[in-house]
């Protein structure tokens, strides 16, 4: 989603949000039209709900068509406050923002629980009770007084151009929020869980933490754009505020723009709103619709044409148009990858004392025993393999280790550290890293930047876990790829940067899950080096394998899964002589036929 | 009756076959065998038409079956039994055979499919009423092979069927398919990672490693051939 | 108010809860289809109501169609026709929308399901604010005796307690009963009715059936389109609308489909009978107003206590 080239400060940006607050402002100042005035403010209000909206959905992919709910809260706090206290809208704003954030927590909490469908129902519920509620209150339509003496302390001007001035402010202090969230490690974990969450949680990230924040800070700044609409418009309906077409125009100024980006609403509002309002002024009496007709063909549109916003696709087309050729989406050539592994070290002395054991470990999925009564023990320092034909079991064990799945029954101890029950982000800070079957990157961040998700565990501080992240990338001998997006690399170089990922957040131990699927001869070779050059620096690895060829010379140990059960466990070469594992792979007939 | 040249499929970026070429003749039984992830189901859904092809050709009885509709697939004699069942776990087993028989073929040929299923597999009779998802995993795998069997296909592909299933219930299976293709005169298609059961019963055999054909020839040549079981227990 | 009172007050409402409750009934299963065959979620399915009821109102009240068949029974027969009308509509917008980022060609997106949920918002826009331009915002409703008369049950054996049956409900409520079952049948017993089943439940296998899952799929969108809005046509009969009635319904459907277990057609039936009964019941402890607040509230407490829903076996969807 960023450039790669994210080192660099956020110079840039800043310069533009400056020069488009100025040019607005400037803009605004020298129309004398009222009604130019209000589209001029309008707006900024609708970008900043845009925005609101894009850091609670945009970044994160949870689809909210709620929103309005915050927008709404915002309006009627500072409506209320008042007519009821009489309090200004200069303390209203911030304490609608307040509401806001305090709605955004309890709607969060539970919704972030429900998955896909269930959780855009839900989203689009809340303002539709809320509207409901807010009638049957009586606040039908609230007009804010006028306040005669002292007007500007009400927020009341006569001159329209400074309710531009304070929108394109407000927006300004927004986009800054955003772009301090888009740099950091709470926009980068929120574009990780959007891009794959199981693998972010699995990374250390704390994904309902990070979801909980950005819908915080979402209803925060949704209030504040619905609080200044209330102050512009002077009156306040529920349809209007927490109407199903409010929550959809913030979700489709920034899908229209783009999502994701601070640009996205910013454009999006800049186009829509303009265009709705002007066929809204000229054709309002004949086509009273129209406004809505407008929304609706603008996001149908950009669904079809432009999925993921204006933003995204001018950025590409111009990418395209500088460099014909993009980097090199095609493999490099294997065998010359400039940055070998370093040499493989000498096989490990004898491996120590258990760093993880399991004991009676068991699922099941319905009436499948998944996982049965499965015990081992991990030695520290040792490439051990679990191995056992496809469905024996053998990935729902490590989707066991790691908090994935909870178990039925049984124990798993890091050493000796219980790890049942925790959430798969608690259990790779405490040292378990992983990696998966099917690669589980983010696509469309580079390998530099996957390798940064997993490297926030371990670092305090975004500057160290740049360098953690970068380092890992070398470690693996992918350093060279650092700037490729991960969705242009080669299955091998995929591999190596998740286990990059795994490796950034210094695990201790780790779990691969069949790491040569998909492997050529020559690139499993390499993966080995790899693999034995990180146990060779002291960690303890597991690998899941189904072809025993590979595991025998990698492993040190073999654990032998079939119908989710320990058939045999020992050393490689014992294993292979082994009447119940010959079974299990070839069959029963093999030893009469083969032999 | 089926030819396969140069097939090459992938995956976002990941090749899943490379250059794969075979040939099925007419009431042949072949197999195809190889460790997990080595392409097998790959290939049989690049037959069914689920995935497409970065390259390669497919002919079927002599017409070029990558220019038909996946769907239209089965209307011309291939019988596709998926890995891993999924039969329609909602529907009760009488109707998954009924829909096996969605084929104008299966349809003429109802009464006779329906009889030969049952006496194969009589199990399934009993439990005709019943919702198929609470079949057993035997038994489900019983009736994706009836569903295929229910076509009146010419060929039958059968994508591991002896998977998750304890070794008493998958030599039942094994010797259902070898009856099937012995009495039935049909053309069979077996993938498997169990290699003795499969070669067993085969005229022929491929073994598929990492996407790549990497051995081929007739049963007794395959059984002797020491690098099949190398290529599993890497001994 | 006597016990006498509030028993008769209370059995009103739970008639009227039964009557409504069918027809929601025959709304959320034409939805429940959709949702059951092809796991999307469609924002537009509340307008499709909405035309179906201006498509009543036309037909019998601006046109004078089906006079023949007297004032009572021409509603009826316009609702009826709503159907195949609409299942061509949805049937066409499957095909050049819908079908564009779901089913086979899922996943442009990156989580197919958002881009099908907001193209269908999209839509719903549209159709309604286009419903503004072409209907206007008068509210209407499809005129007939039946509204006006009820069938007087006598309760007790005092002759001052009566229970009402209105008659226009009462008929309505048959009428979605009768569709209901025709659709039960044919999912059940009829070929394409099992092939839309089998596309559901398991789409790749379907596809080696040699079920054309795309078609399947824009044939399930058309009927389940179809039905919604012959039950739009049966509420317009009691029901004052205009072209936003859409989000009204929109929920209560959803809340019906994913009370009934979200995928089973007899599951959204009961799911919408339970939100007619809510719905009239509420109005013996809760004001008016707050007669859709309770959907919301029963919808959000579903949602995140019990998603599975309650009517819903594992077995049996769609």
């Amino acid at each position: 989603m960023t450039m790669p080239g994210d080192r660099r400060g956020p110079g840039r940006e800043l310069v533009v949000i400056a020069a488009l607050a100025v040019a607005w402002v400037g803009l605004g100042l020298t129309v004398r039209d009222s009604y130019y005035q209000l589209m001029l403010t309008l707006v900024p209000i609708w970008a900043l709900f845009g925005l609101s909206w894009n850091l609670a959905s945009g970044y994160t992919g949870l689809v909210s068509f709620g929103h309005a709910s915050f927008f709404g809260l915002g309006a009627y706090t500072v409506t209320l406050g008042l007519v009821r206290f009489g309090l200004t809208p200069w303390f209203g704003i911030p304490l609608g923002m307040l509401v806001g954030a305090v709605a955004g927590a309890l709607i969060g909490y539970p919704t972030f629980r429900l998955r896909g469908h269930y959780f855009a129902l839900a989203m689009l519920a809340y303002p539709l009770a809320l509207l409901y509620l807010f009638e049957w209150l009586g606040y039908q339509e609230v007009p804010l007084p006028m306040q005669r003496q002292a007007p500007h302390w009400y927020m009341q001007f006569g001159d329209y151009r400074v309710y531009i001035v304070i929108a394109v402010l407000m927006l300004t202090l927004a986009l800054l929020v955003s772009l301090a969230v888009e740099r950091t490690r709470f926009g980068k974990s929120l574009l990780a869980i959007k891009q794959n969450e199981p693998a972010a949680e699995a990374a250390g990230i704390d994904t309902l933490y990070w979801k909980m924040r950005a819908i915080v800070l979402s209803g925060a700044l949704a209030a504040a754009a619905g609080g200044l609409y209330a102050v512009v418009l002077l009156v306040v309906t529920p349809e209007s505020v927490f109407g199903v077409l409010t929550s959809a125009q913030a979700l489709i100024v920034a899908l229209f723009g783009g999502v994701a980006t601070l640009w996205g609403p910013v454009i999006g509002a800049a186009v829509l709103v303009p265009l709705s309002e002007a066929l809204q002024a000229q054709l309002g009496n004949v086509l009273p619709g129209i406004q809505g007709v407008v929304y609706g063909a603008a996001i149908i549109l950009v669904i079809l044409l432009a999925p993921e916003g204006v933003y995204w696709r001018v950025r590409d087309w111009l990418t395209h148009r500088r460099a014909p050729l993009p980097p090199p989406a095609a493999a490099p050539a294997l065998e010359a990858s400039p940055e070998r592994p370093a040499a493989v070290p000498p096989r490990r002395p004898a491996p120590g004392k258990a760093i993880l054991s399991v004991e009676g470990l068991s699922k099941s999925f319905g009436g499948l025993r998944a996982v049965h009564e499965v015990g081992f023990v991990v030695e520290e320092g040792a490439i051990s393999g679990i191995i056992g034909p496809n469905g024996a079991g053998k990935t729902t064990l490590f989707n066991l280790l790691n908090g994935f799945i909870r178990p039925d029954s049984g124990r798993v101890a890091l050493r000796g550290r219980d790890l049942v029950g925790l959430k798969p982000n608690r259990v790779c800070r405490l040292g378990i890293g992983r990696t998966f079957q099917v690669v589980r990157a983010f696509p469309r961040m580079s390998a530099l930047e996957n390798a940064l998700i997993g490297a926030y565990v371990a670092q305090p501080s975004d500057r160290e876990a740049l360098a953690a992240a970068a380092a890992a990338l070398d470690r693996v001998g992918l350093g060279h790829r650092a700037g490729a997006i991960a969705a242009a690399l080669t299955t091998k170089e995929l591999r190596l940067m998740e286990l990059a990922r795994a490796l950034a957040g210094q695990p201790r131990l780790l779990l691969m899950d069949e790491p040569l699927a998909g492997l050529g001869g020559g690139e499993i070779e390499e993966l080995f080096a790899v693999i034995r050059g990180l146990a060779g620096s002291g960690i303890t690895i597991v690998v899941i394998e189904h072809t025993m060829h590979a595991m025998v010379r990698l492993a040190d140990r073999l654990v032998v899964l079939d119908h989710g059960q320990v058939i045999a466990e020992g050393e490689p070469a014992a294993i292979t002589r082994d009447e119940r594992v010959i079974e299990a792979y070839l069959g029963k007939k093999w030893a009469v036929l083969g032999a | 009756m089926l030819e396969i040249e140069g097939l090459t499929v992938a995956y976002g970026g990941l090749a899943a076959l490379r250059e794969v070429s075979l040939a099925v003749g007419e009431g042949q039984f072949i197999a195809i065998v190889g460790p997990n992830g080595a392409g097998k189901t790959t290939l049989f859904r690049a037959i069914s038409g689920t995935v497409a092809p970065l390259s390669g050709a497919i002919r079927y009885e002599g017409r070029d079956l990558l220019a038909v509709p996946p769907a239209g697939r089965a209307h011309l004699g291939i019988a596709h039994v998926p890995e891993g069942r999924q039969v329609f776990a909602s529907l009760t087993v009488l109707e998954n055979l009924e829909m096996g028989a969605y084929t104008a073929a299966g349809r003429s040929a109802w009464h006779q499919s329906l009889e030969r299923i049952f006496t194969l597999f009589p199990v399934l009779a009993e439990r005709r009423r019943q919702l198929a998802g609470t079949l057993s995993g035997g038994e489900q795998q019983m009736l994706a092979i009836g569903r295929g069997m229910a076509s009146a296909p010419r060929l039958l592909m059968l994508d591991e069927p002896s998977m998750g299933l304890a070794p008493a219930v998958a030599d039942l299976i094994f010797e259902r398919i070898e009856e099937l293709h012995r009495d039935g005169r049909l053309t069979v298609l077996l993938v498997e990672q169990r290699v003795a059961e499969a070669l067993q019963s085969c005229d022929k055999g491929y073994v598929l490693e990492t996407g790549r054909i990497v051995l081929e020839g007739p049963r007794q040549a395959l059984l002797a051939d020491d690098r099949v079981r190398r290529a599993y227990l890497g001994m | 108010m006597t016990a006498g009172i509030f028993i008769e007050t209370a059995l009103q409402a739970l008639v009227a809860g039964l009557m409504v409750g069918g027809i929601y009934g025959l709304m959320c299963v034409g939805l429940g289809l959709i949702f059951g065959v092809m796991r999307v979620i469609n924002f537009a399915q509340g307008d499709f109501l909405m035309l179906g009821m201006y498509f009543t109102y036309y037909v019998v009240s601006v046109f004078g169609a089906f006079a023949f068949l007297g004032p009572a029974g021409a509603p009826i027969a316009g609702a009826l026709c709503a159907g195949p009308v609409l299942f061509a509509g949805g049937w066409l917008l499957h095909r050049l929308l819908i079908a564009r980022v779901t089913g086979t060609r899922a996943g442009v997106f990156g989580d197919a399901g958002q881009a099908q949920l907001i193209l269908t918002l999209g839509v719903a826009l549209i159709l309604e604010n286009g419903g503004l331009i072409a209907f206007g915002s008068t509210p209407q409703a499809v005129r007939t005796p039946l509204a006006w008369s009820a069938w007087q049950i006598p309760l007790f054996d005092s002759a001052s307690s009566v229970l009402f049956v209105n008659k226009a409900r009462a008929v309505s409520c048959m009428v979605s009963l009768a569709i209901g079952a025709a659709l039960y049948w044919f999912t059940g017993r009829t070929r394409l009715g099992k092939a839309l089943r089998a596309a559901a439940d398991n789409p790749q296998a379907a596809t080696y059936m040699g079920v054309d899952v795309d078609r399947a799929y824009g044939v399930a969108f058309g009927i389940g389109t179809g039905i919604t809005a012959i039950a739009g046509g049966l509420v317009a009969s009691f029901y004052p609308f205009q072209p936003y009635v859409g989000f009204d319904f929109v929920i209560i459907m959803y809340t019906g489909v994913v009370l009934g277990g979200m995928g089973s057609i007899l599951g959204a039936f009961w799911g919408g009978m339970t939100i007619g009964l809510v719905q009239q019941l509420a109005t013996l402890v809760l004001p008016l107003q707050l007669q859709n607040a309770a959907i919301f509230v029963v919808f959000l407490l579903v949602v995140q206590l019990r998603p599975q829903g309650f009517f819903g076996r594992s077995g049996e969807r769609a």
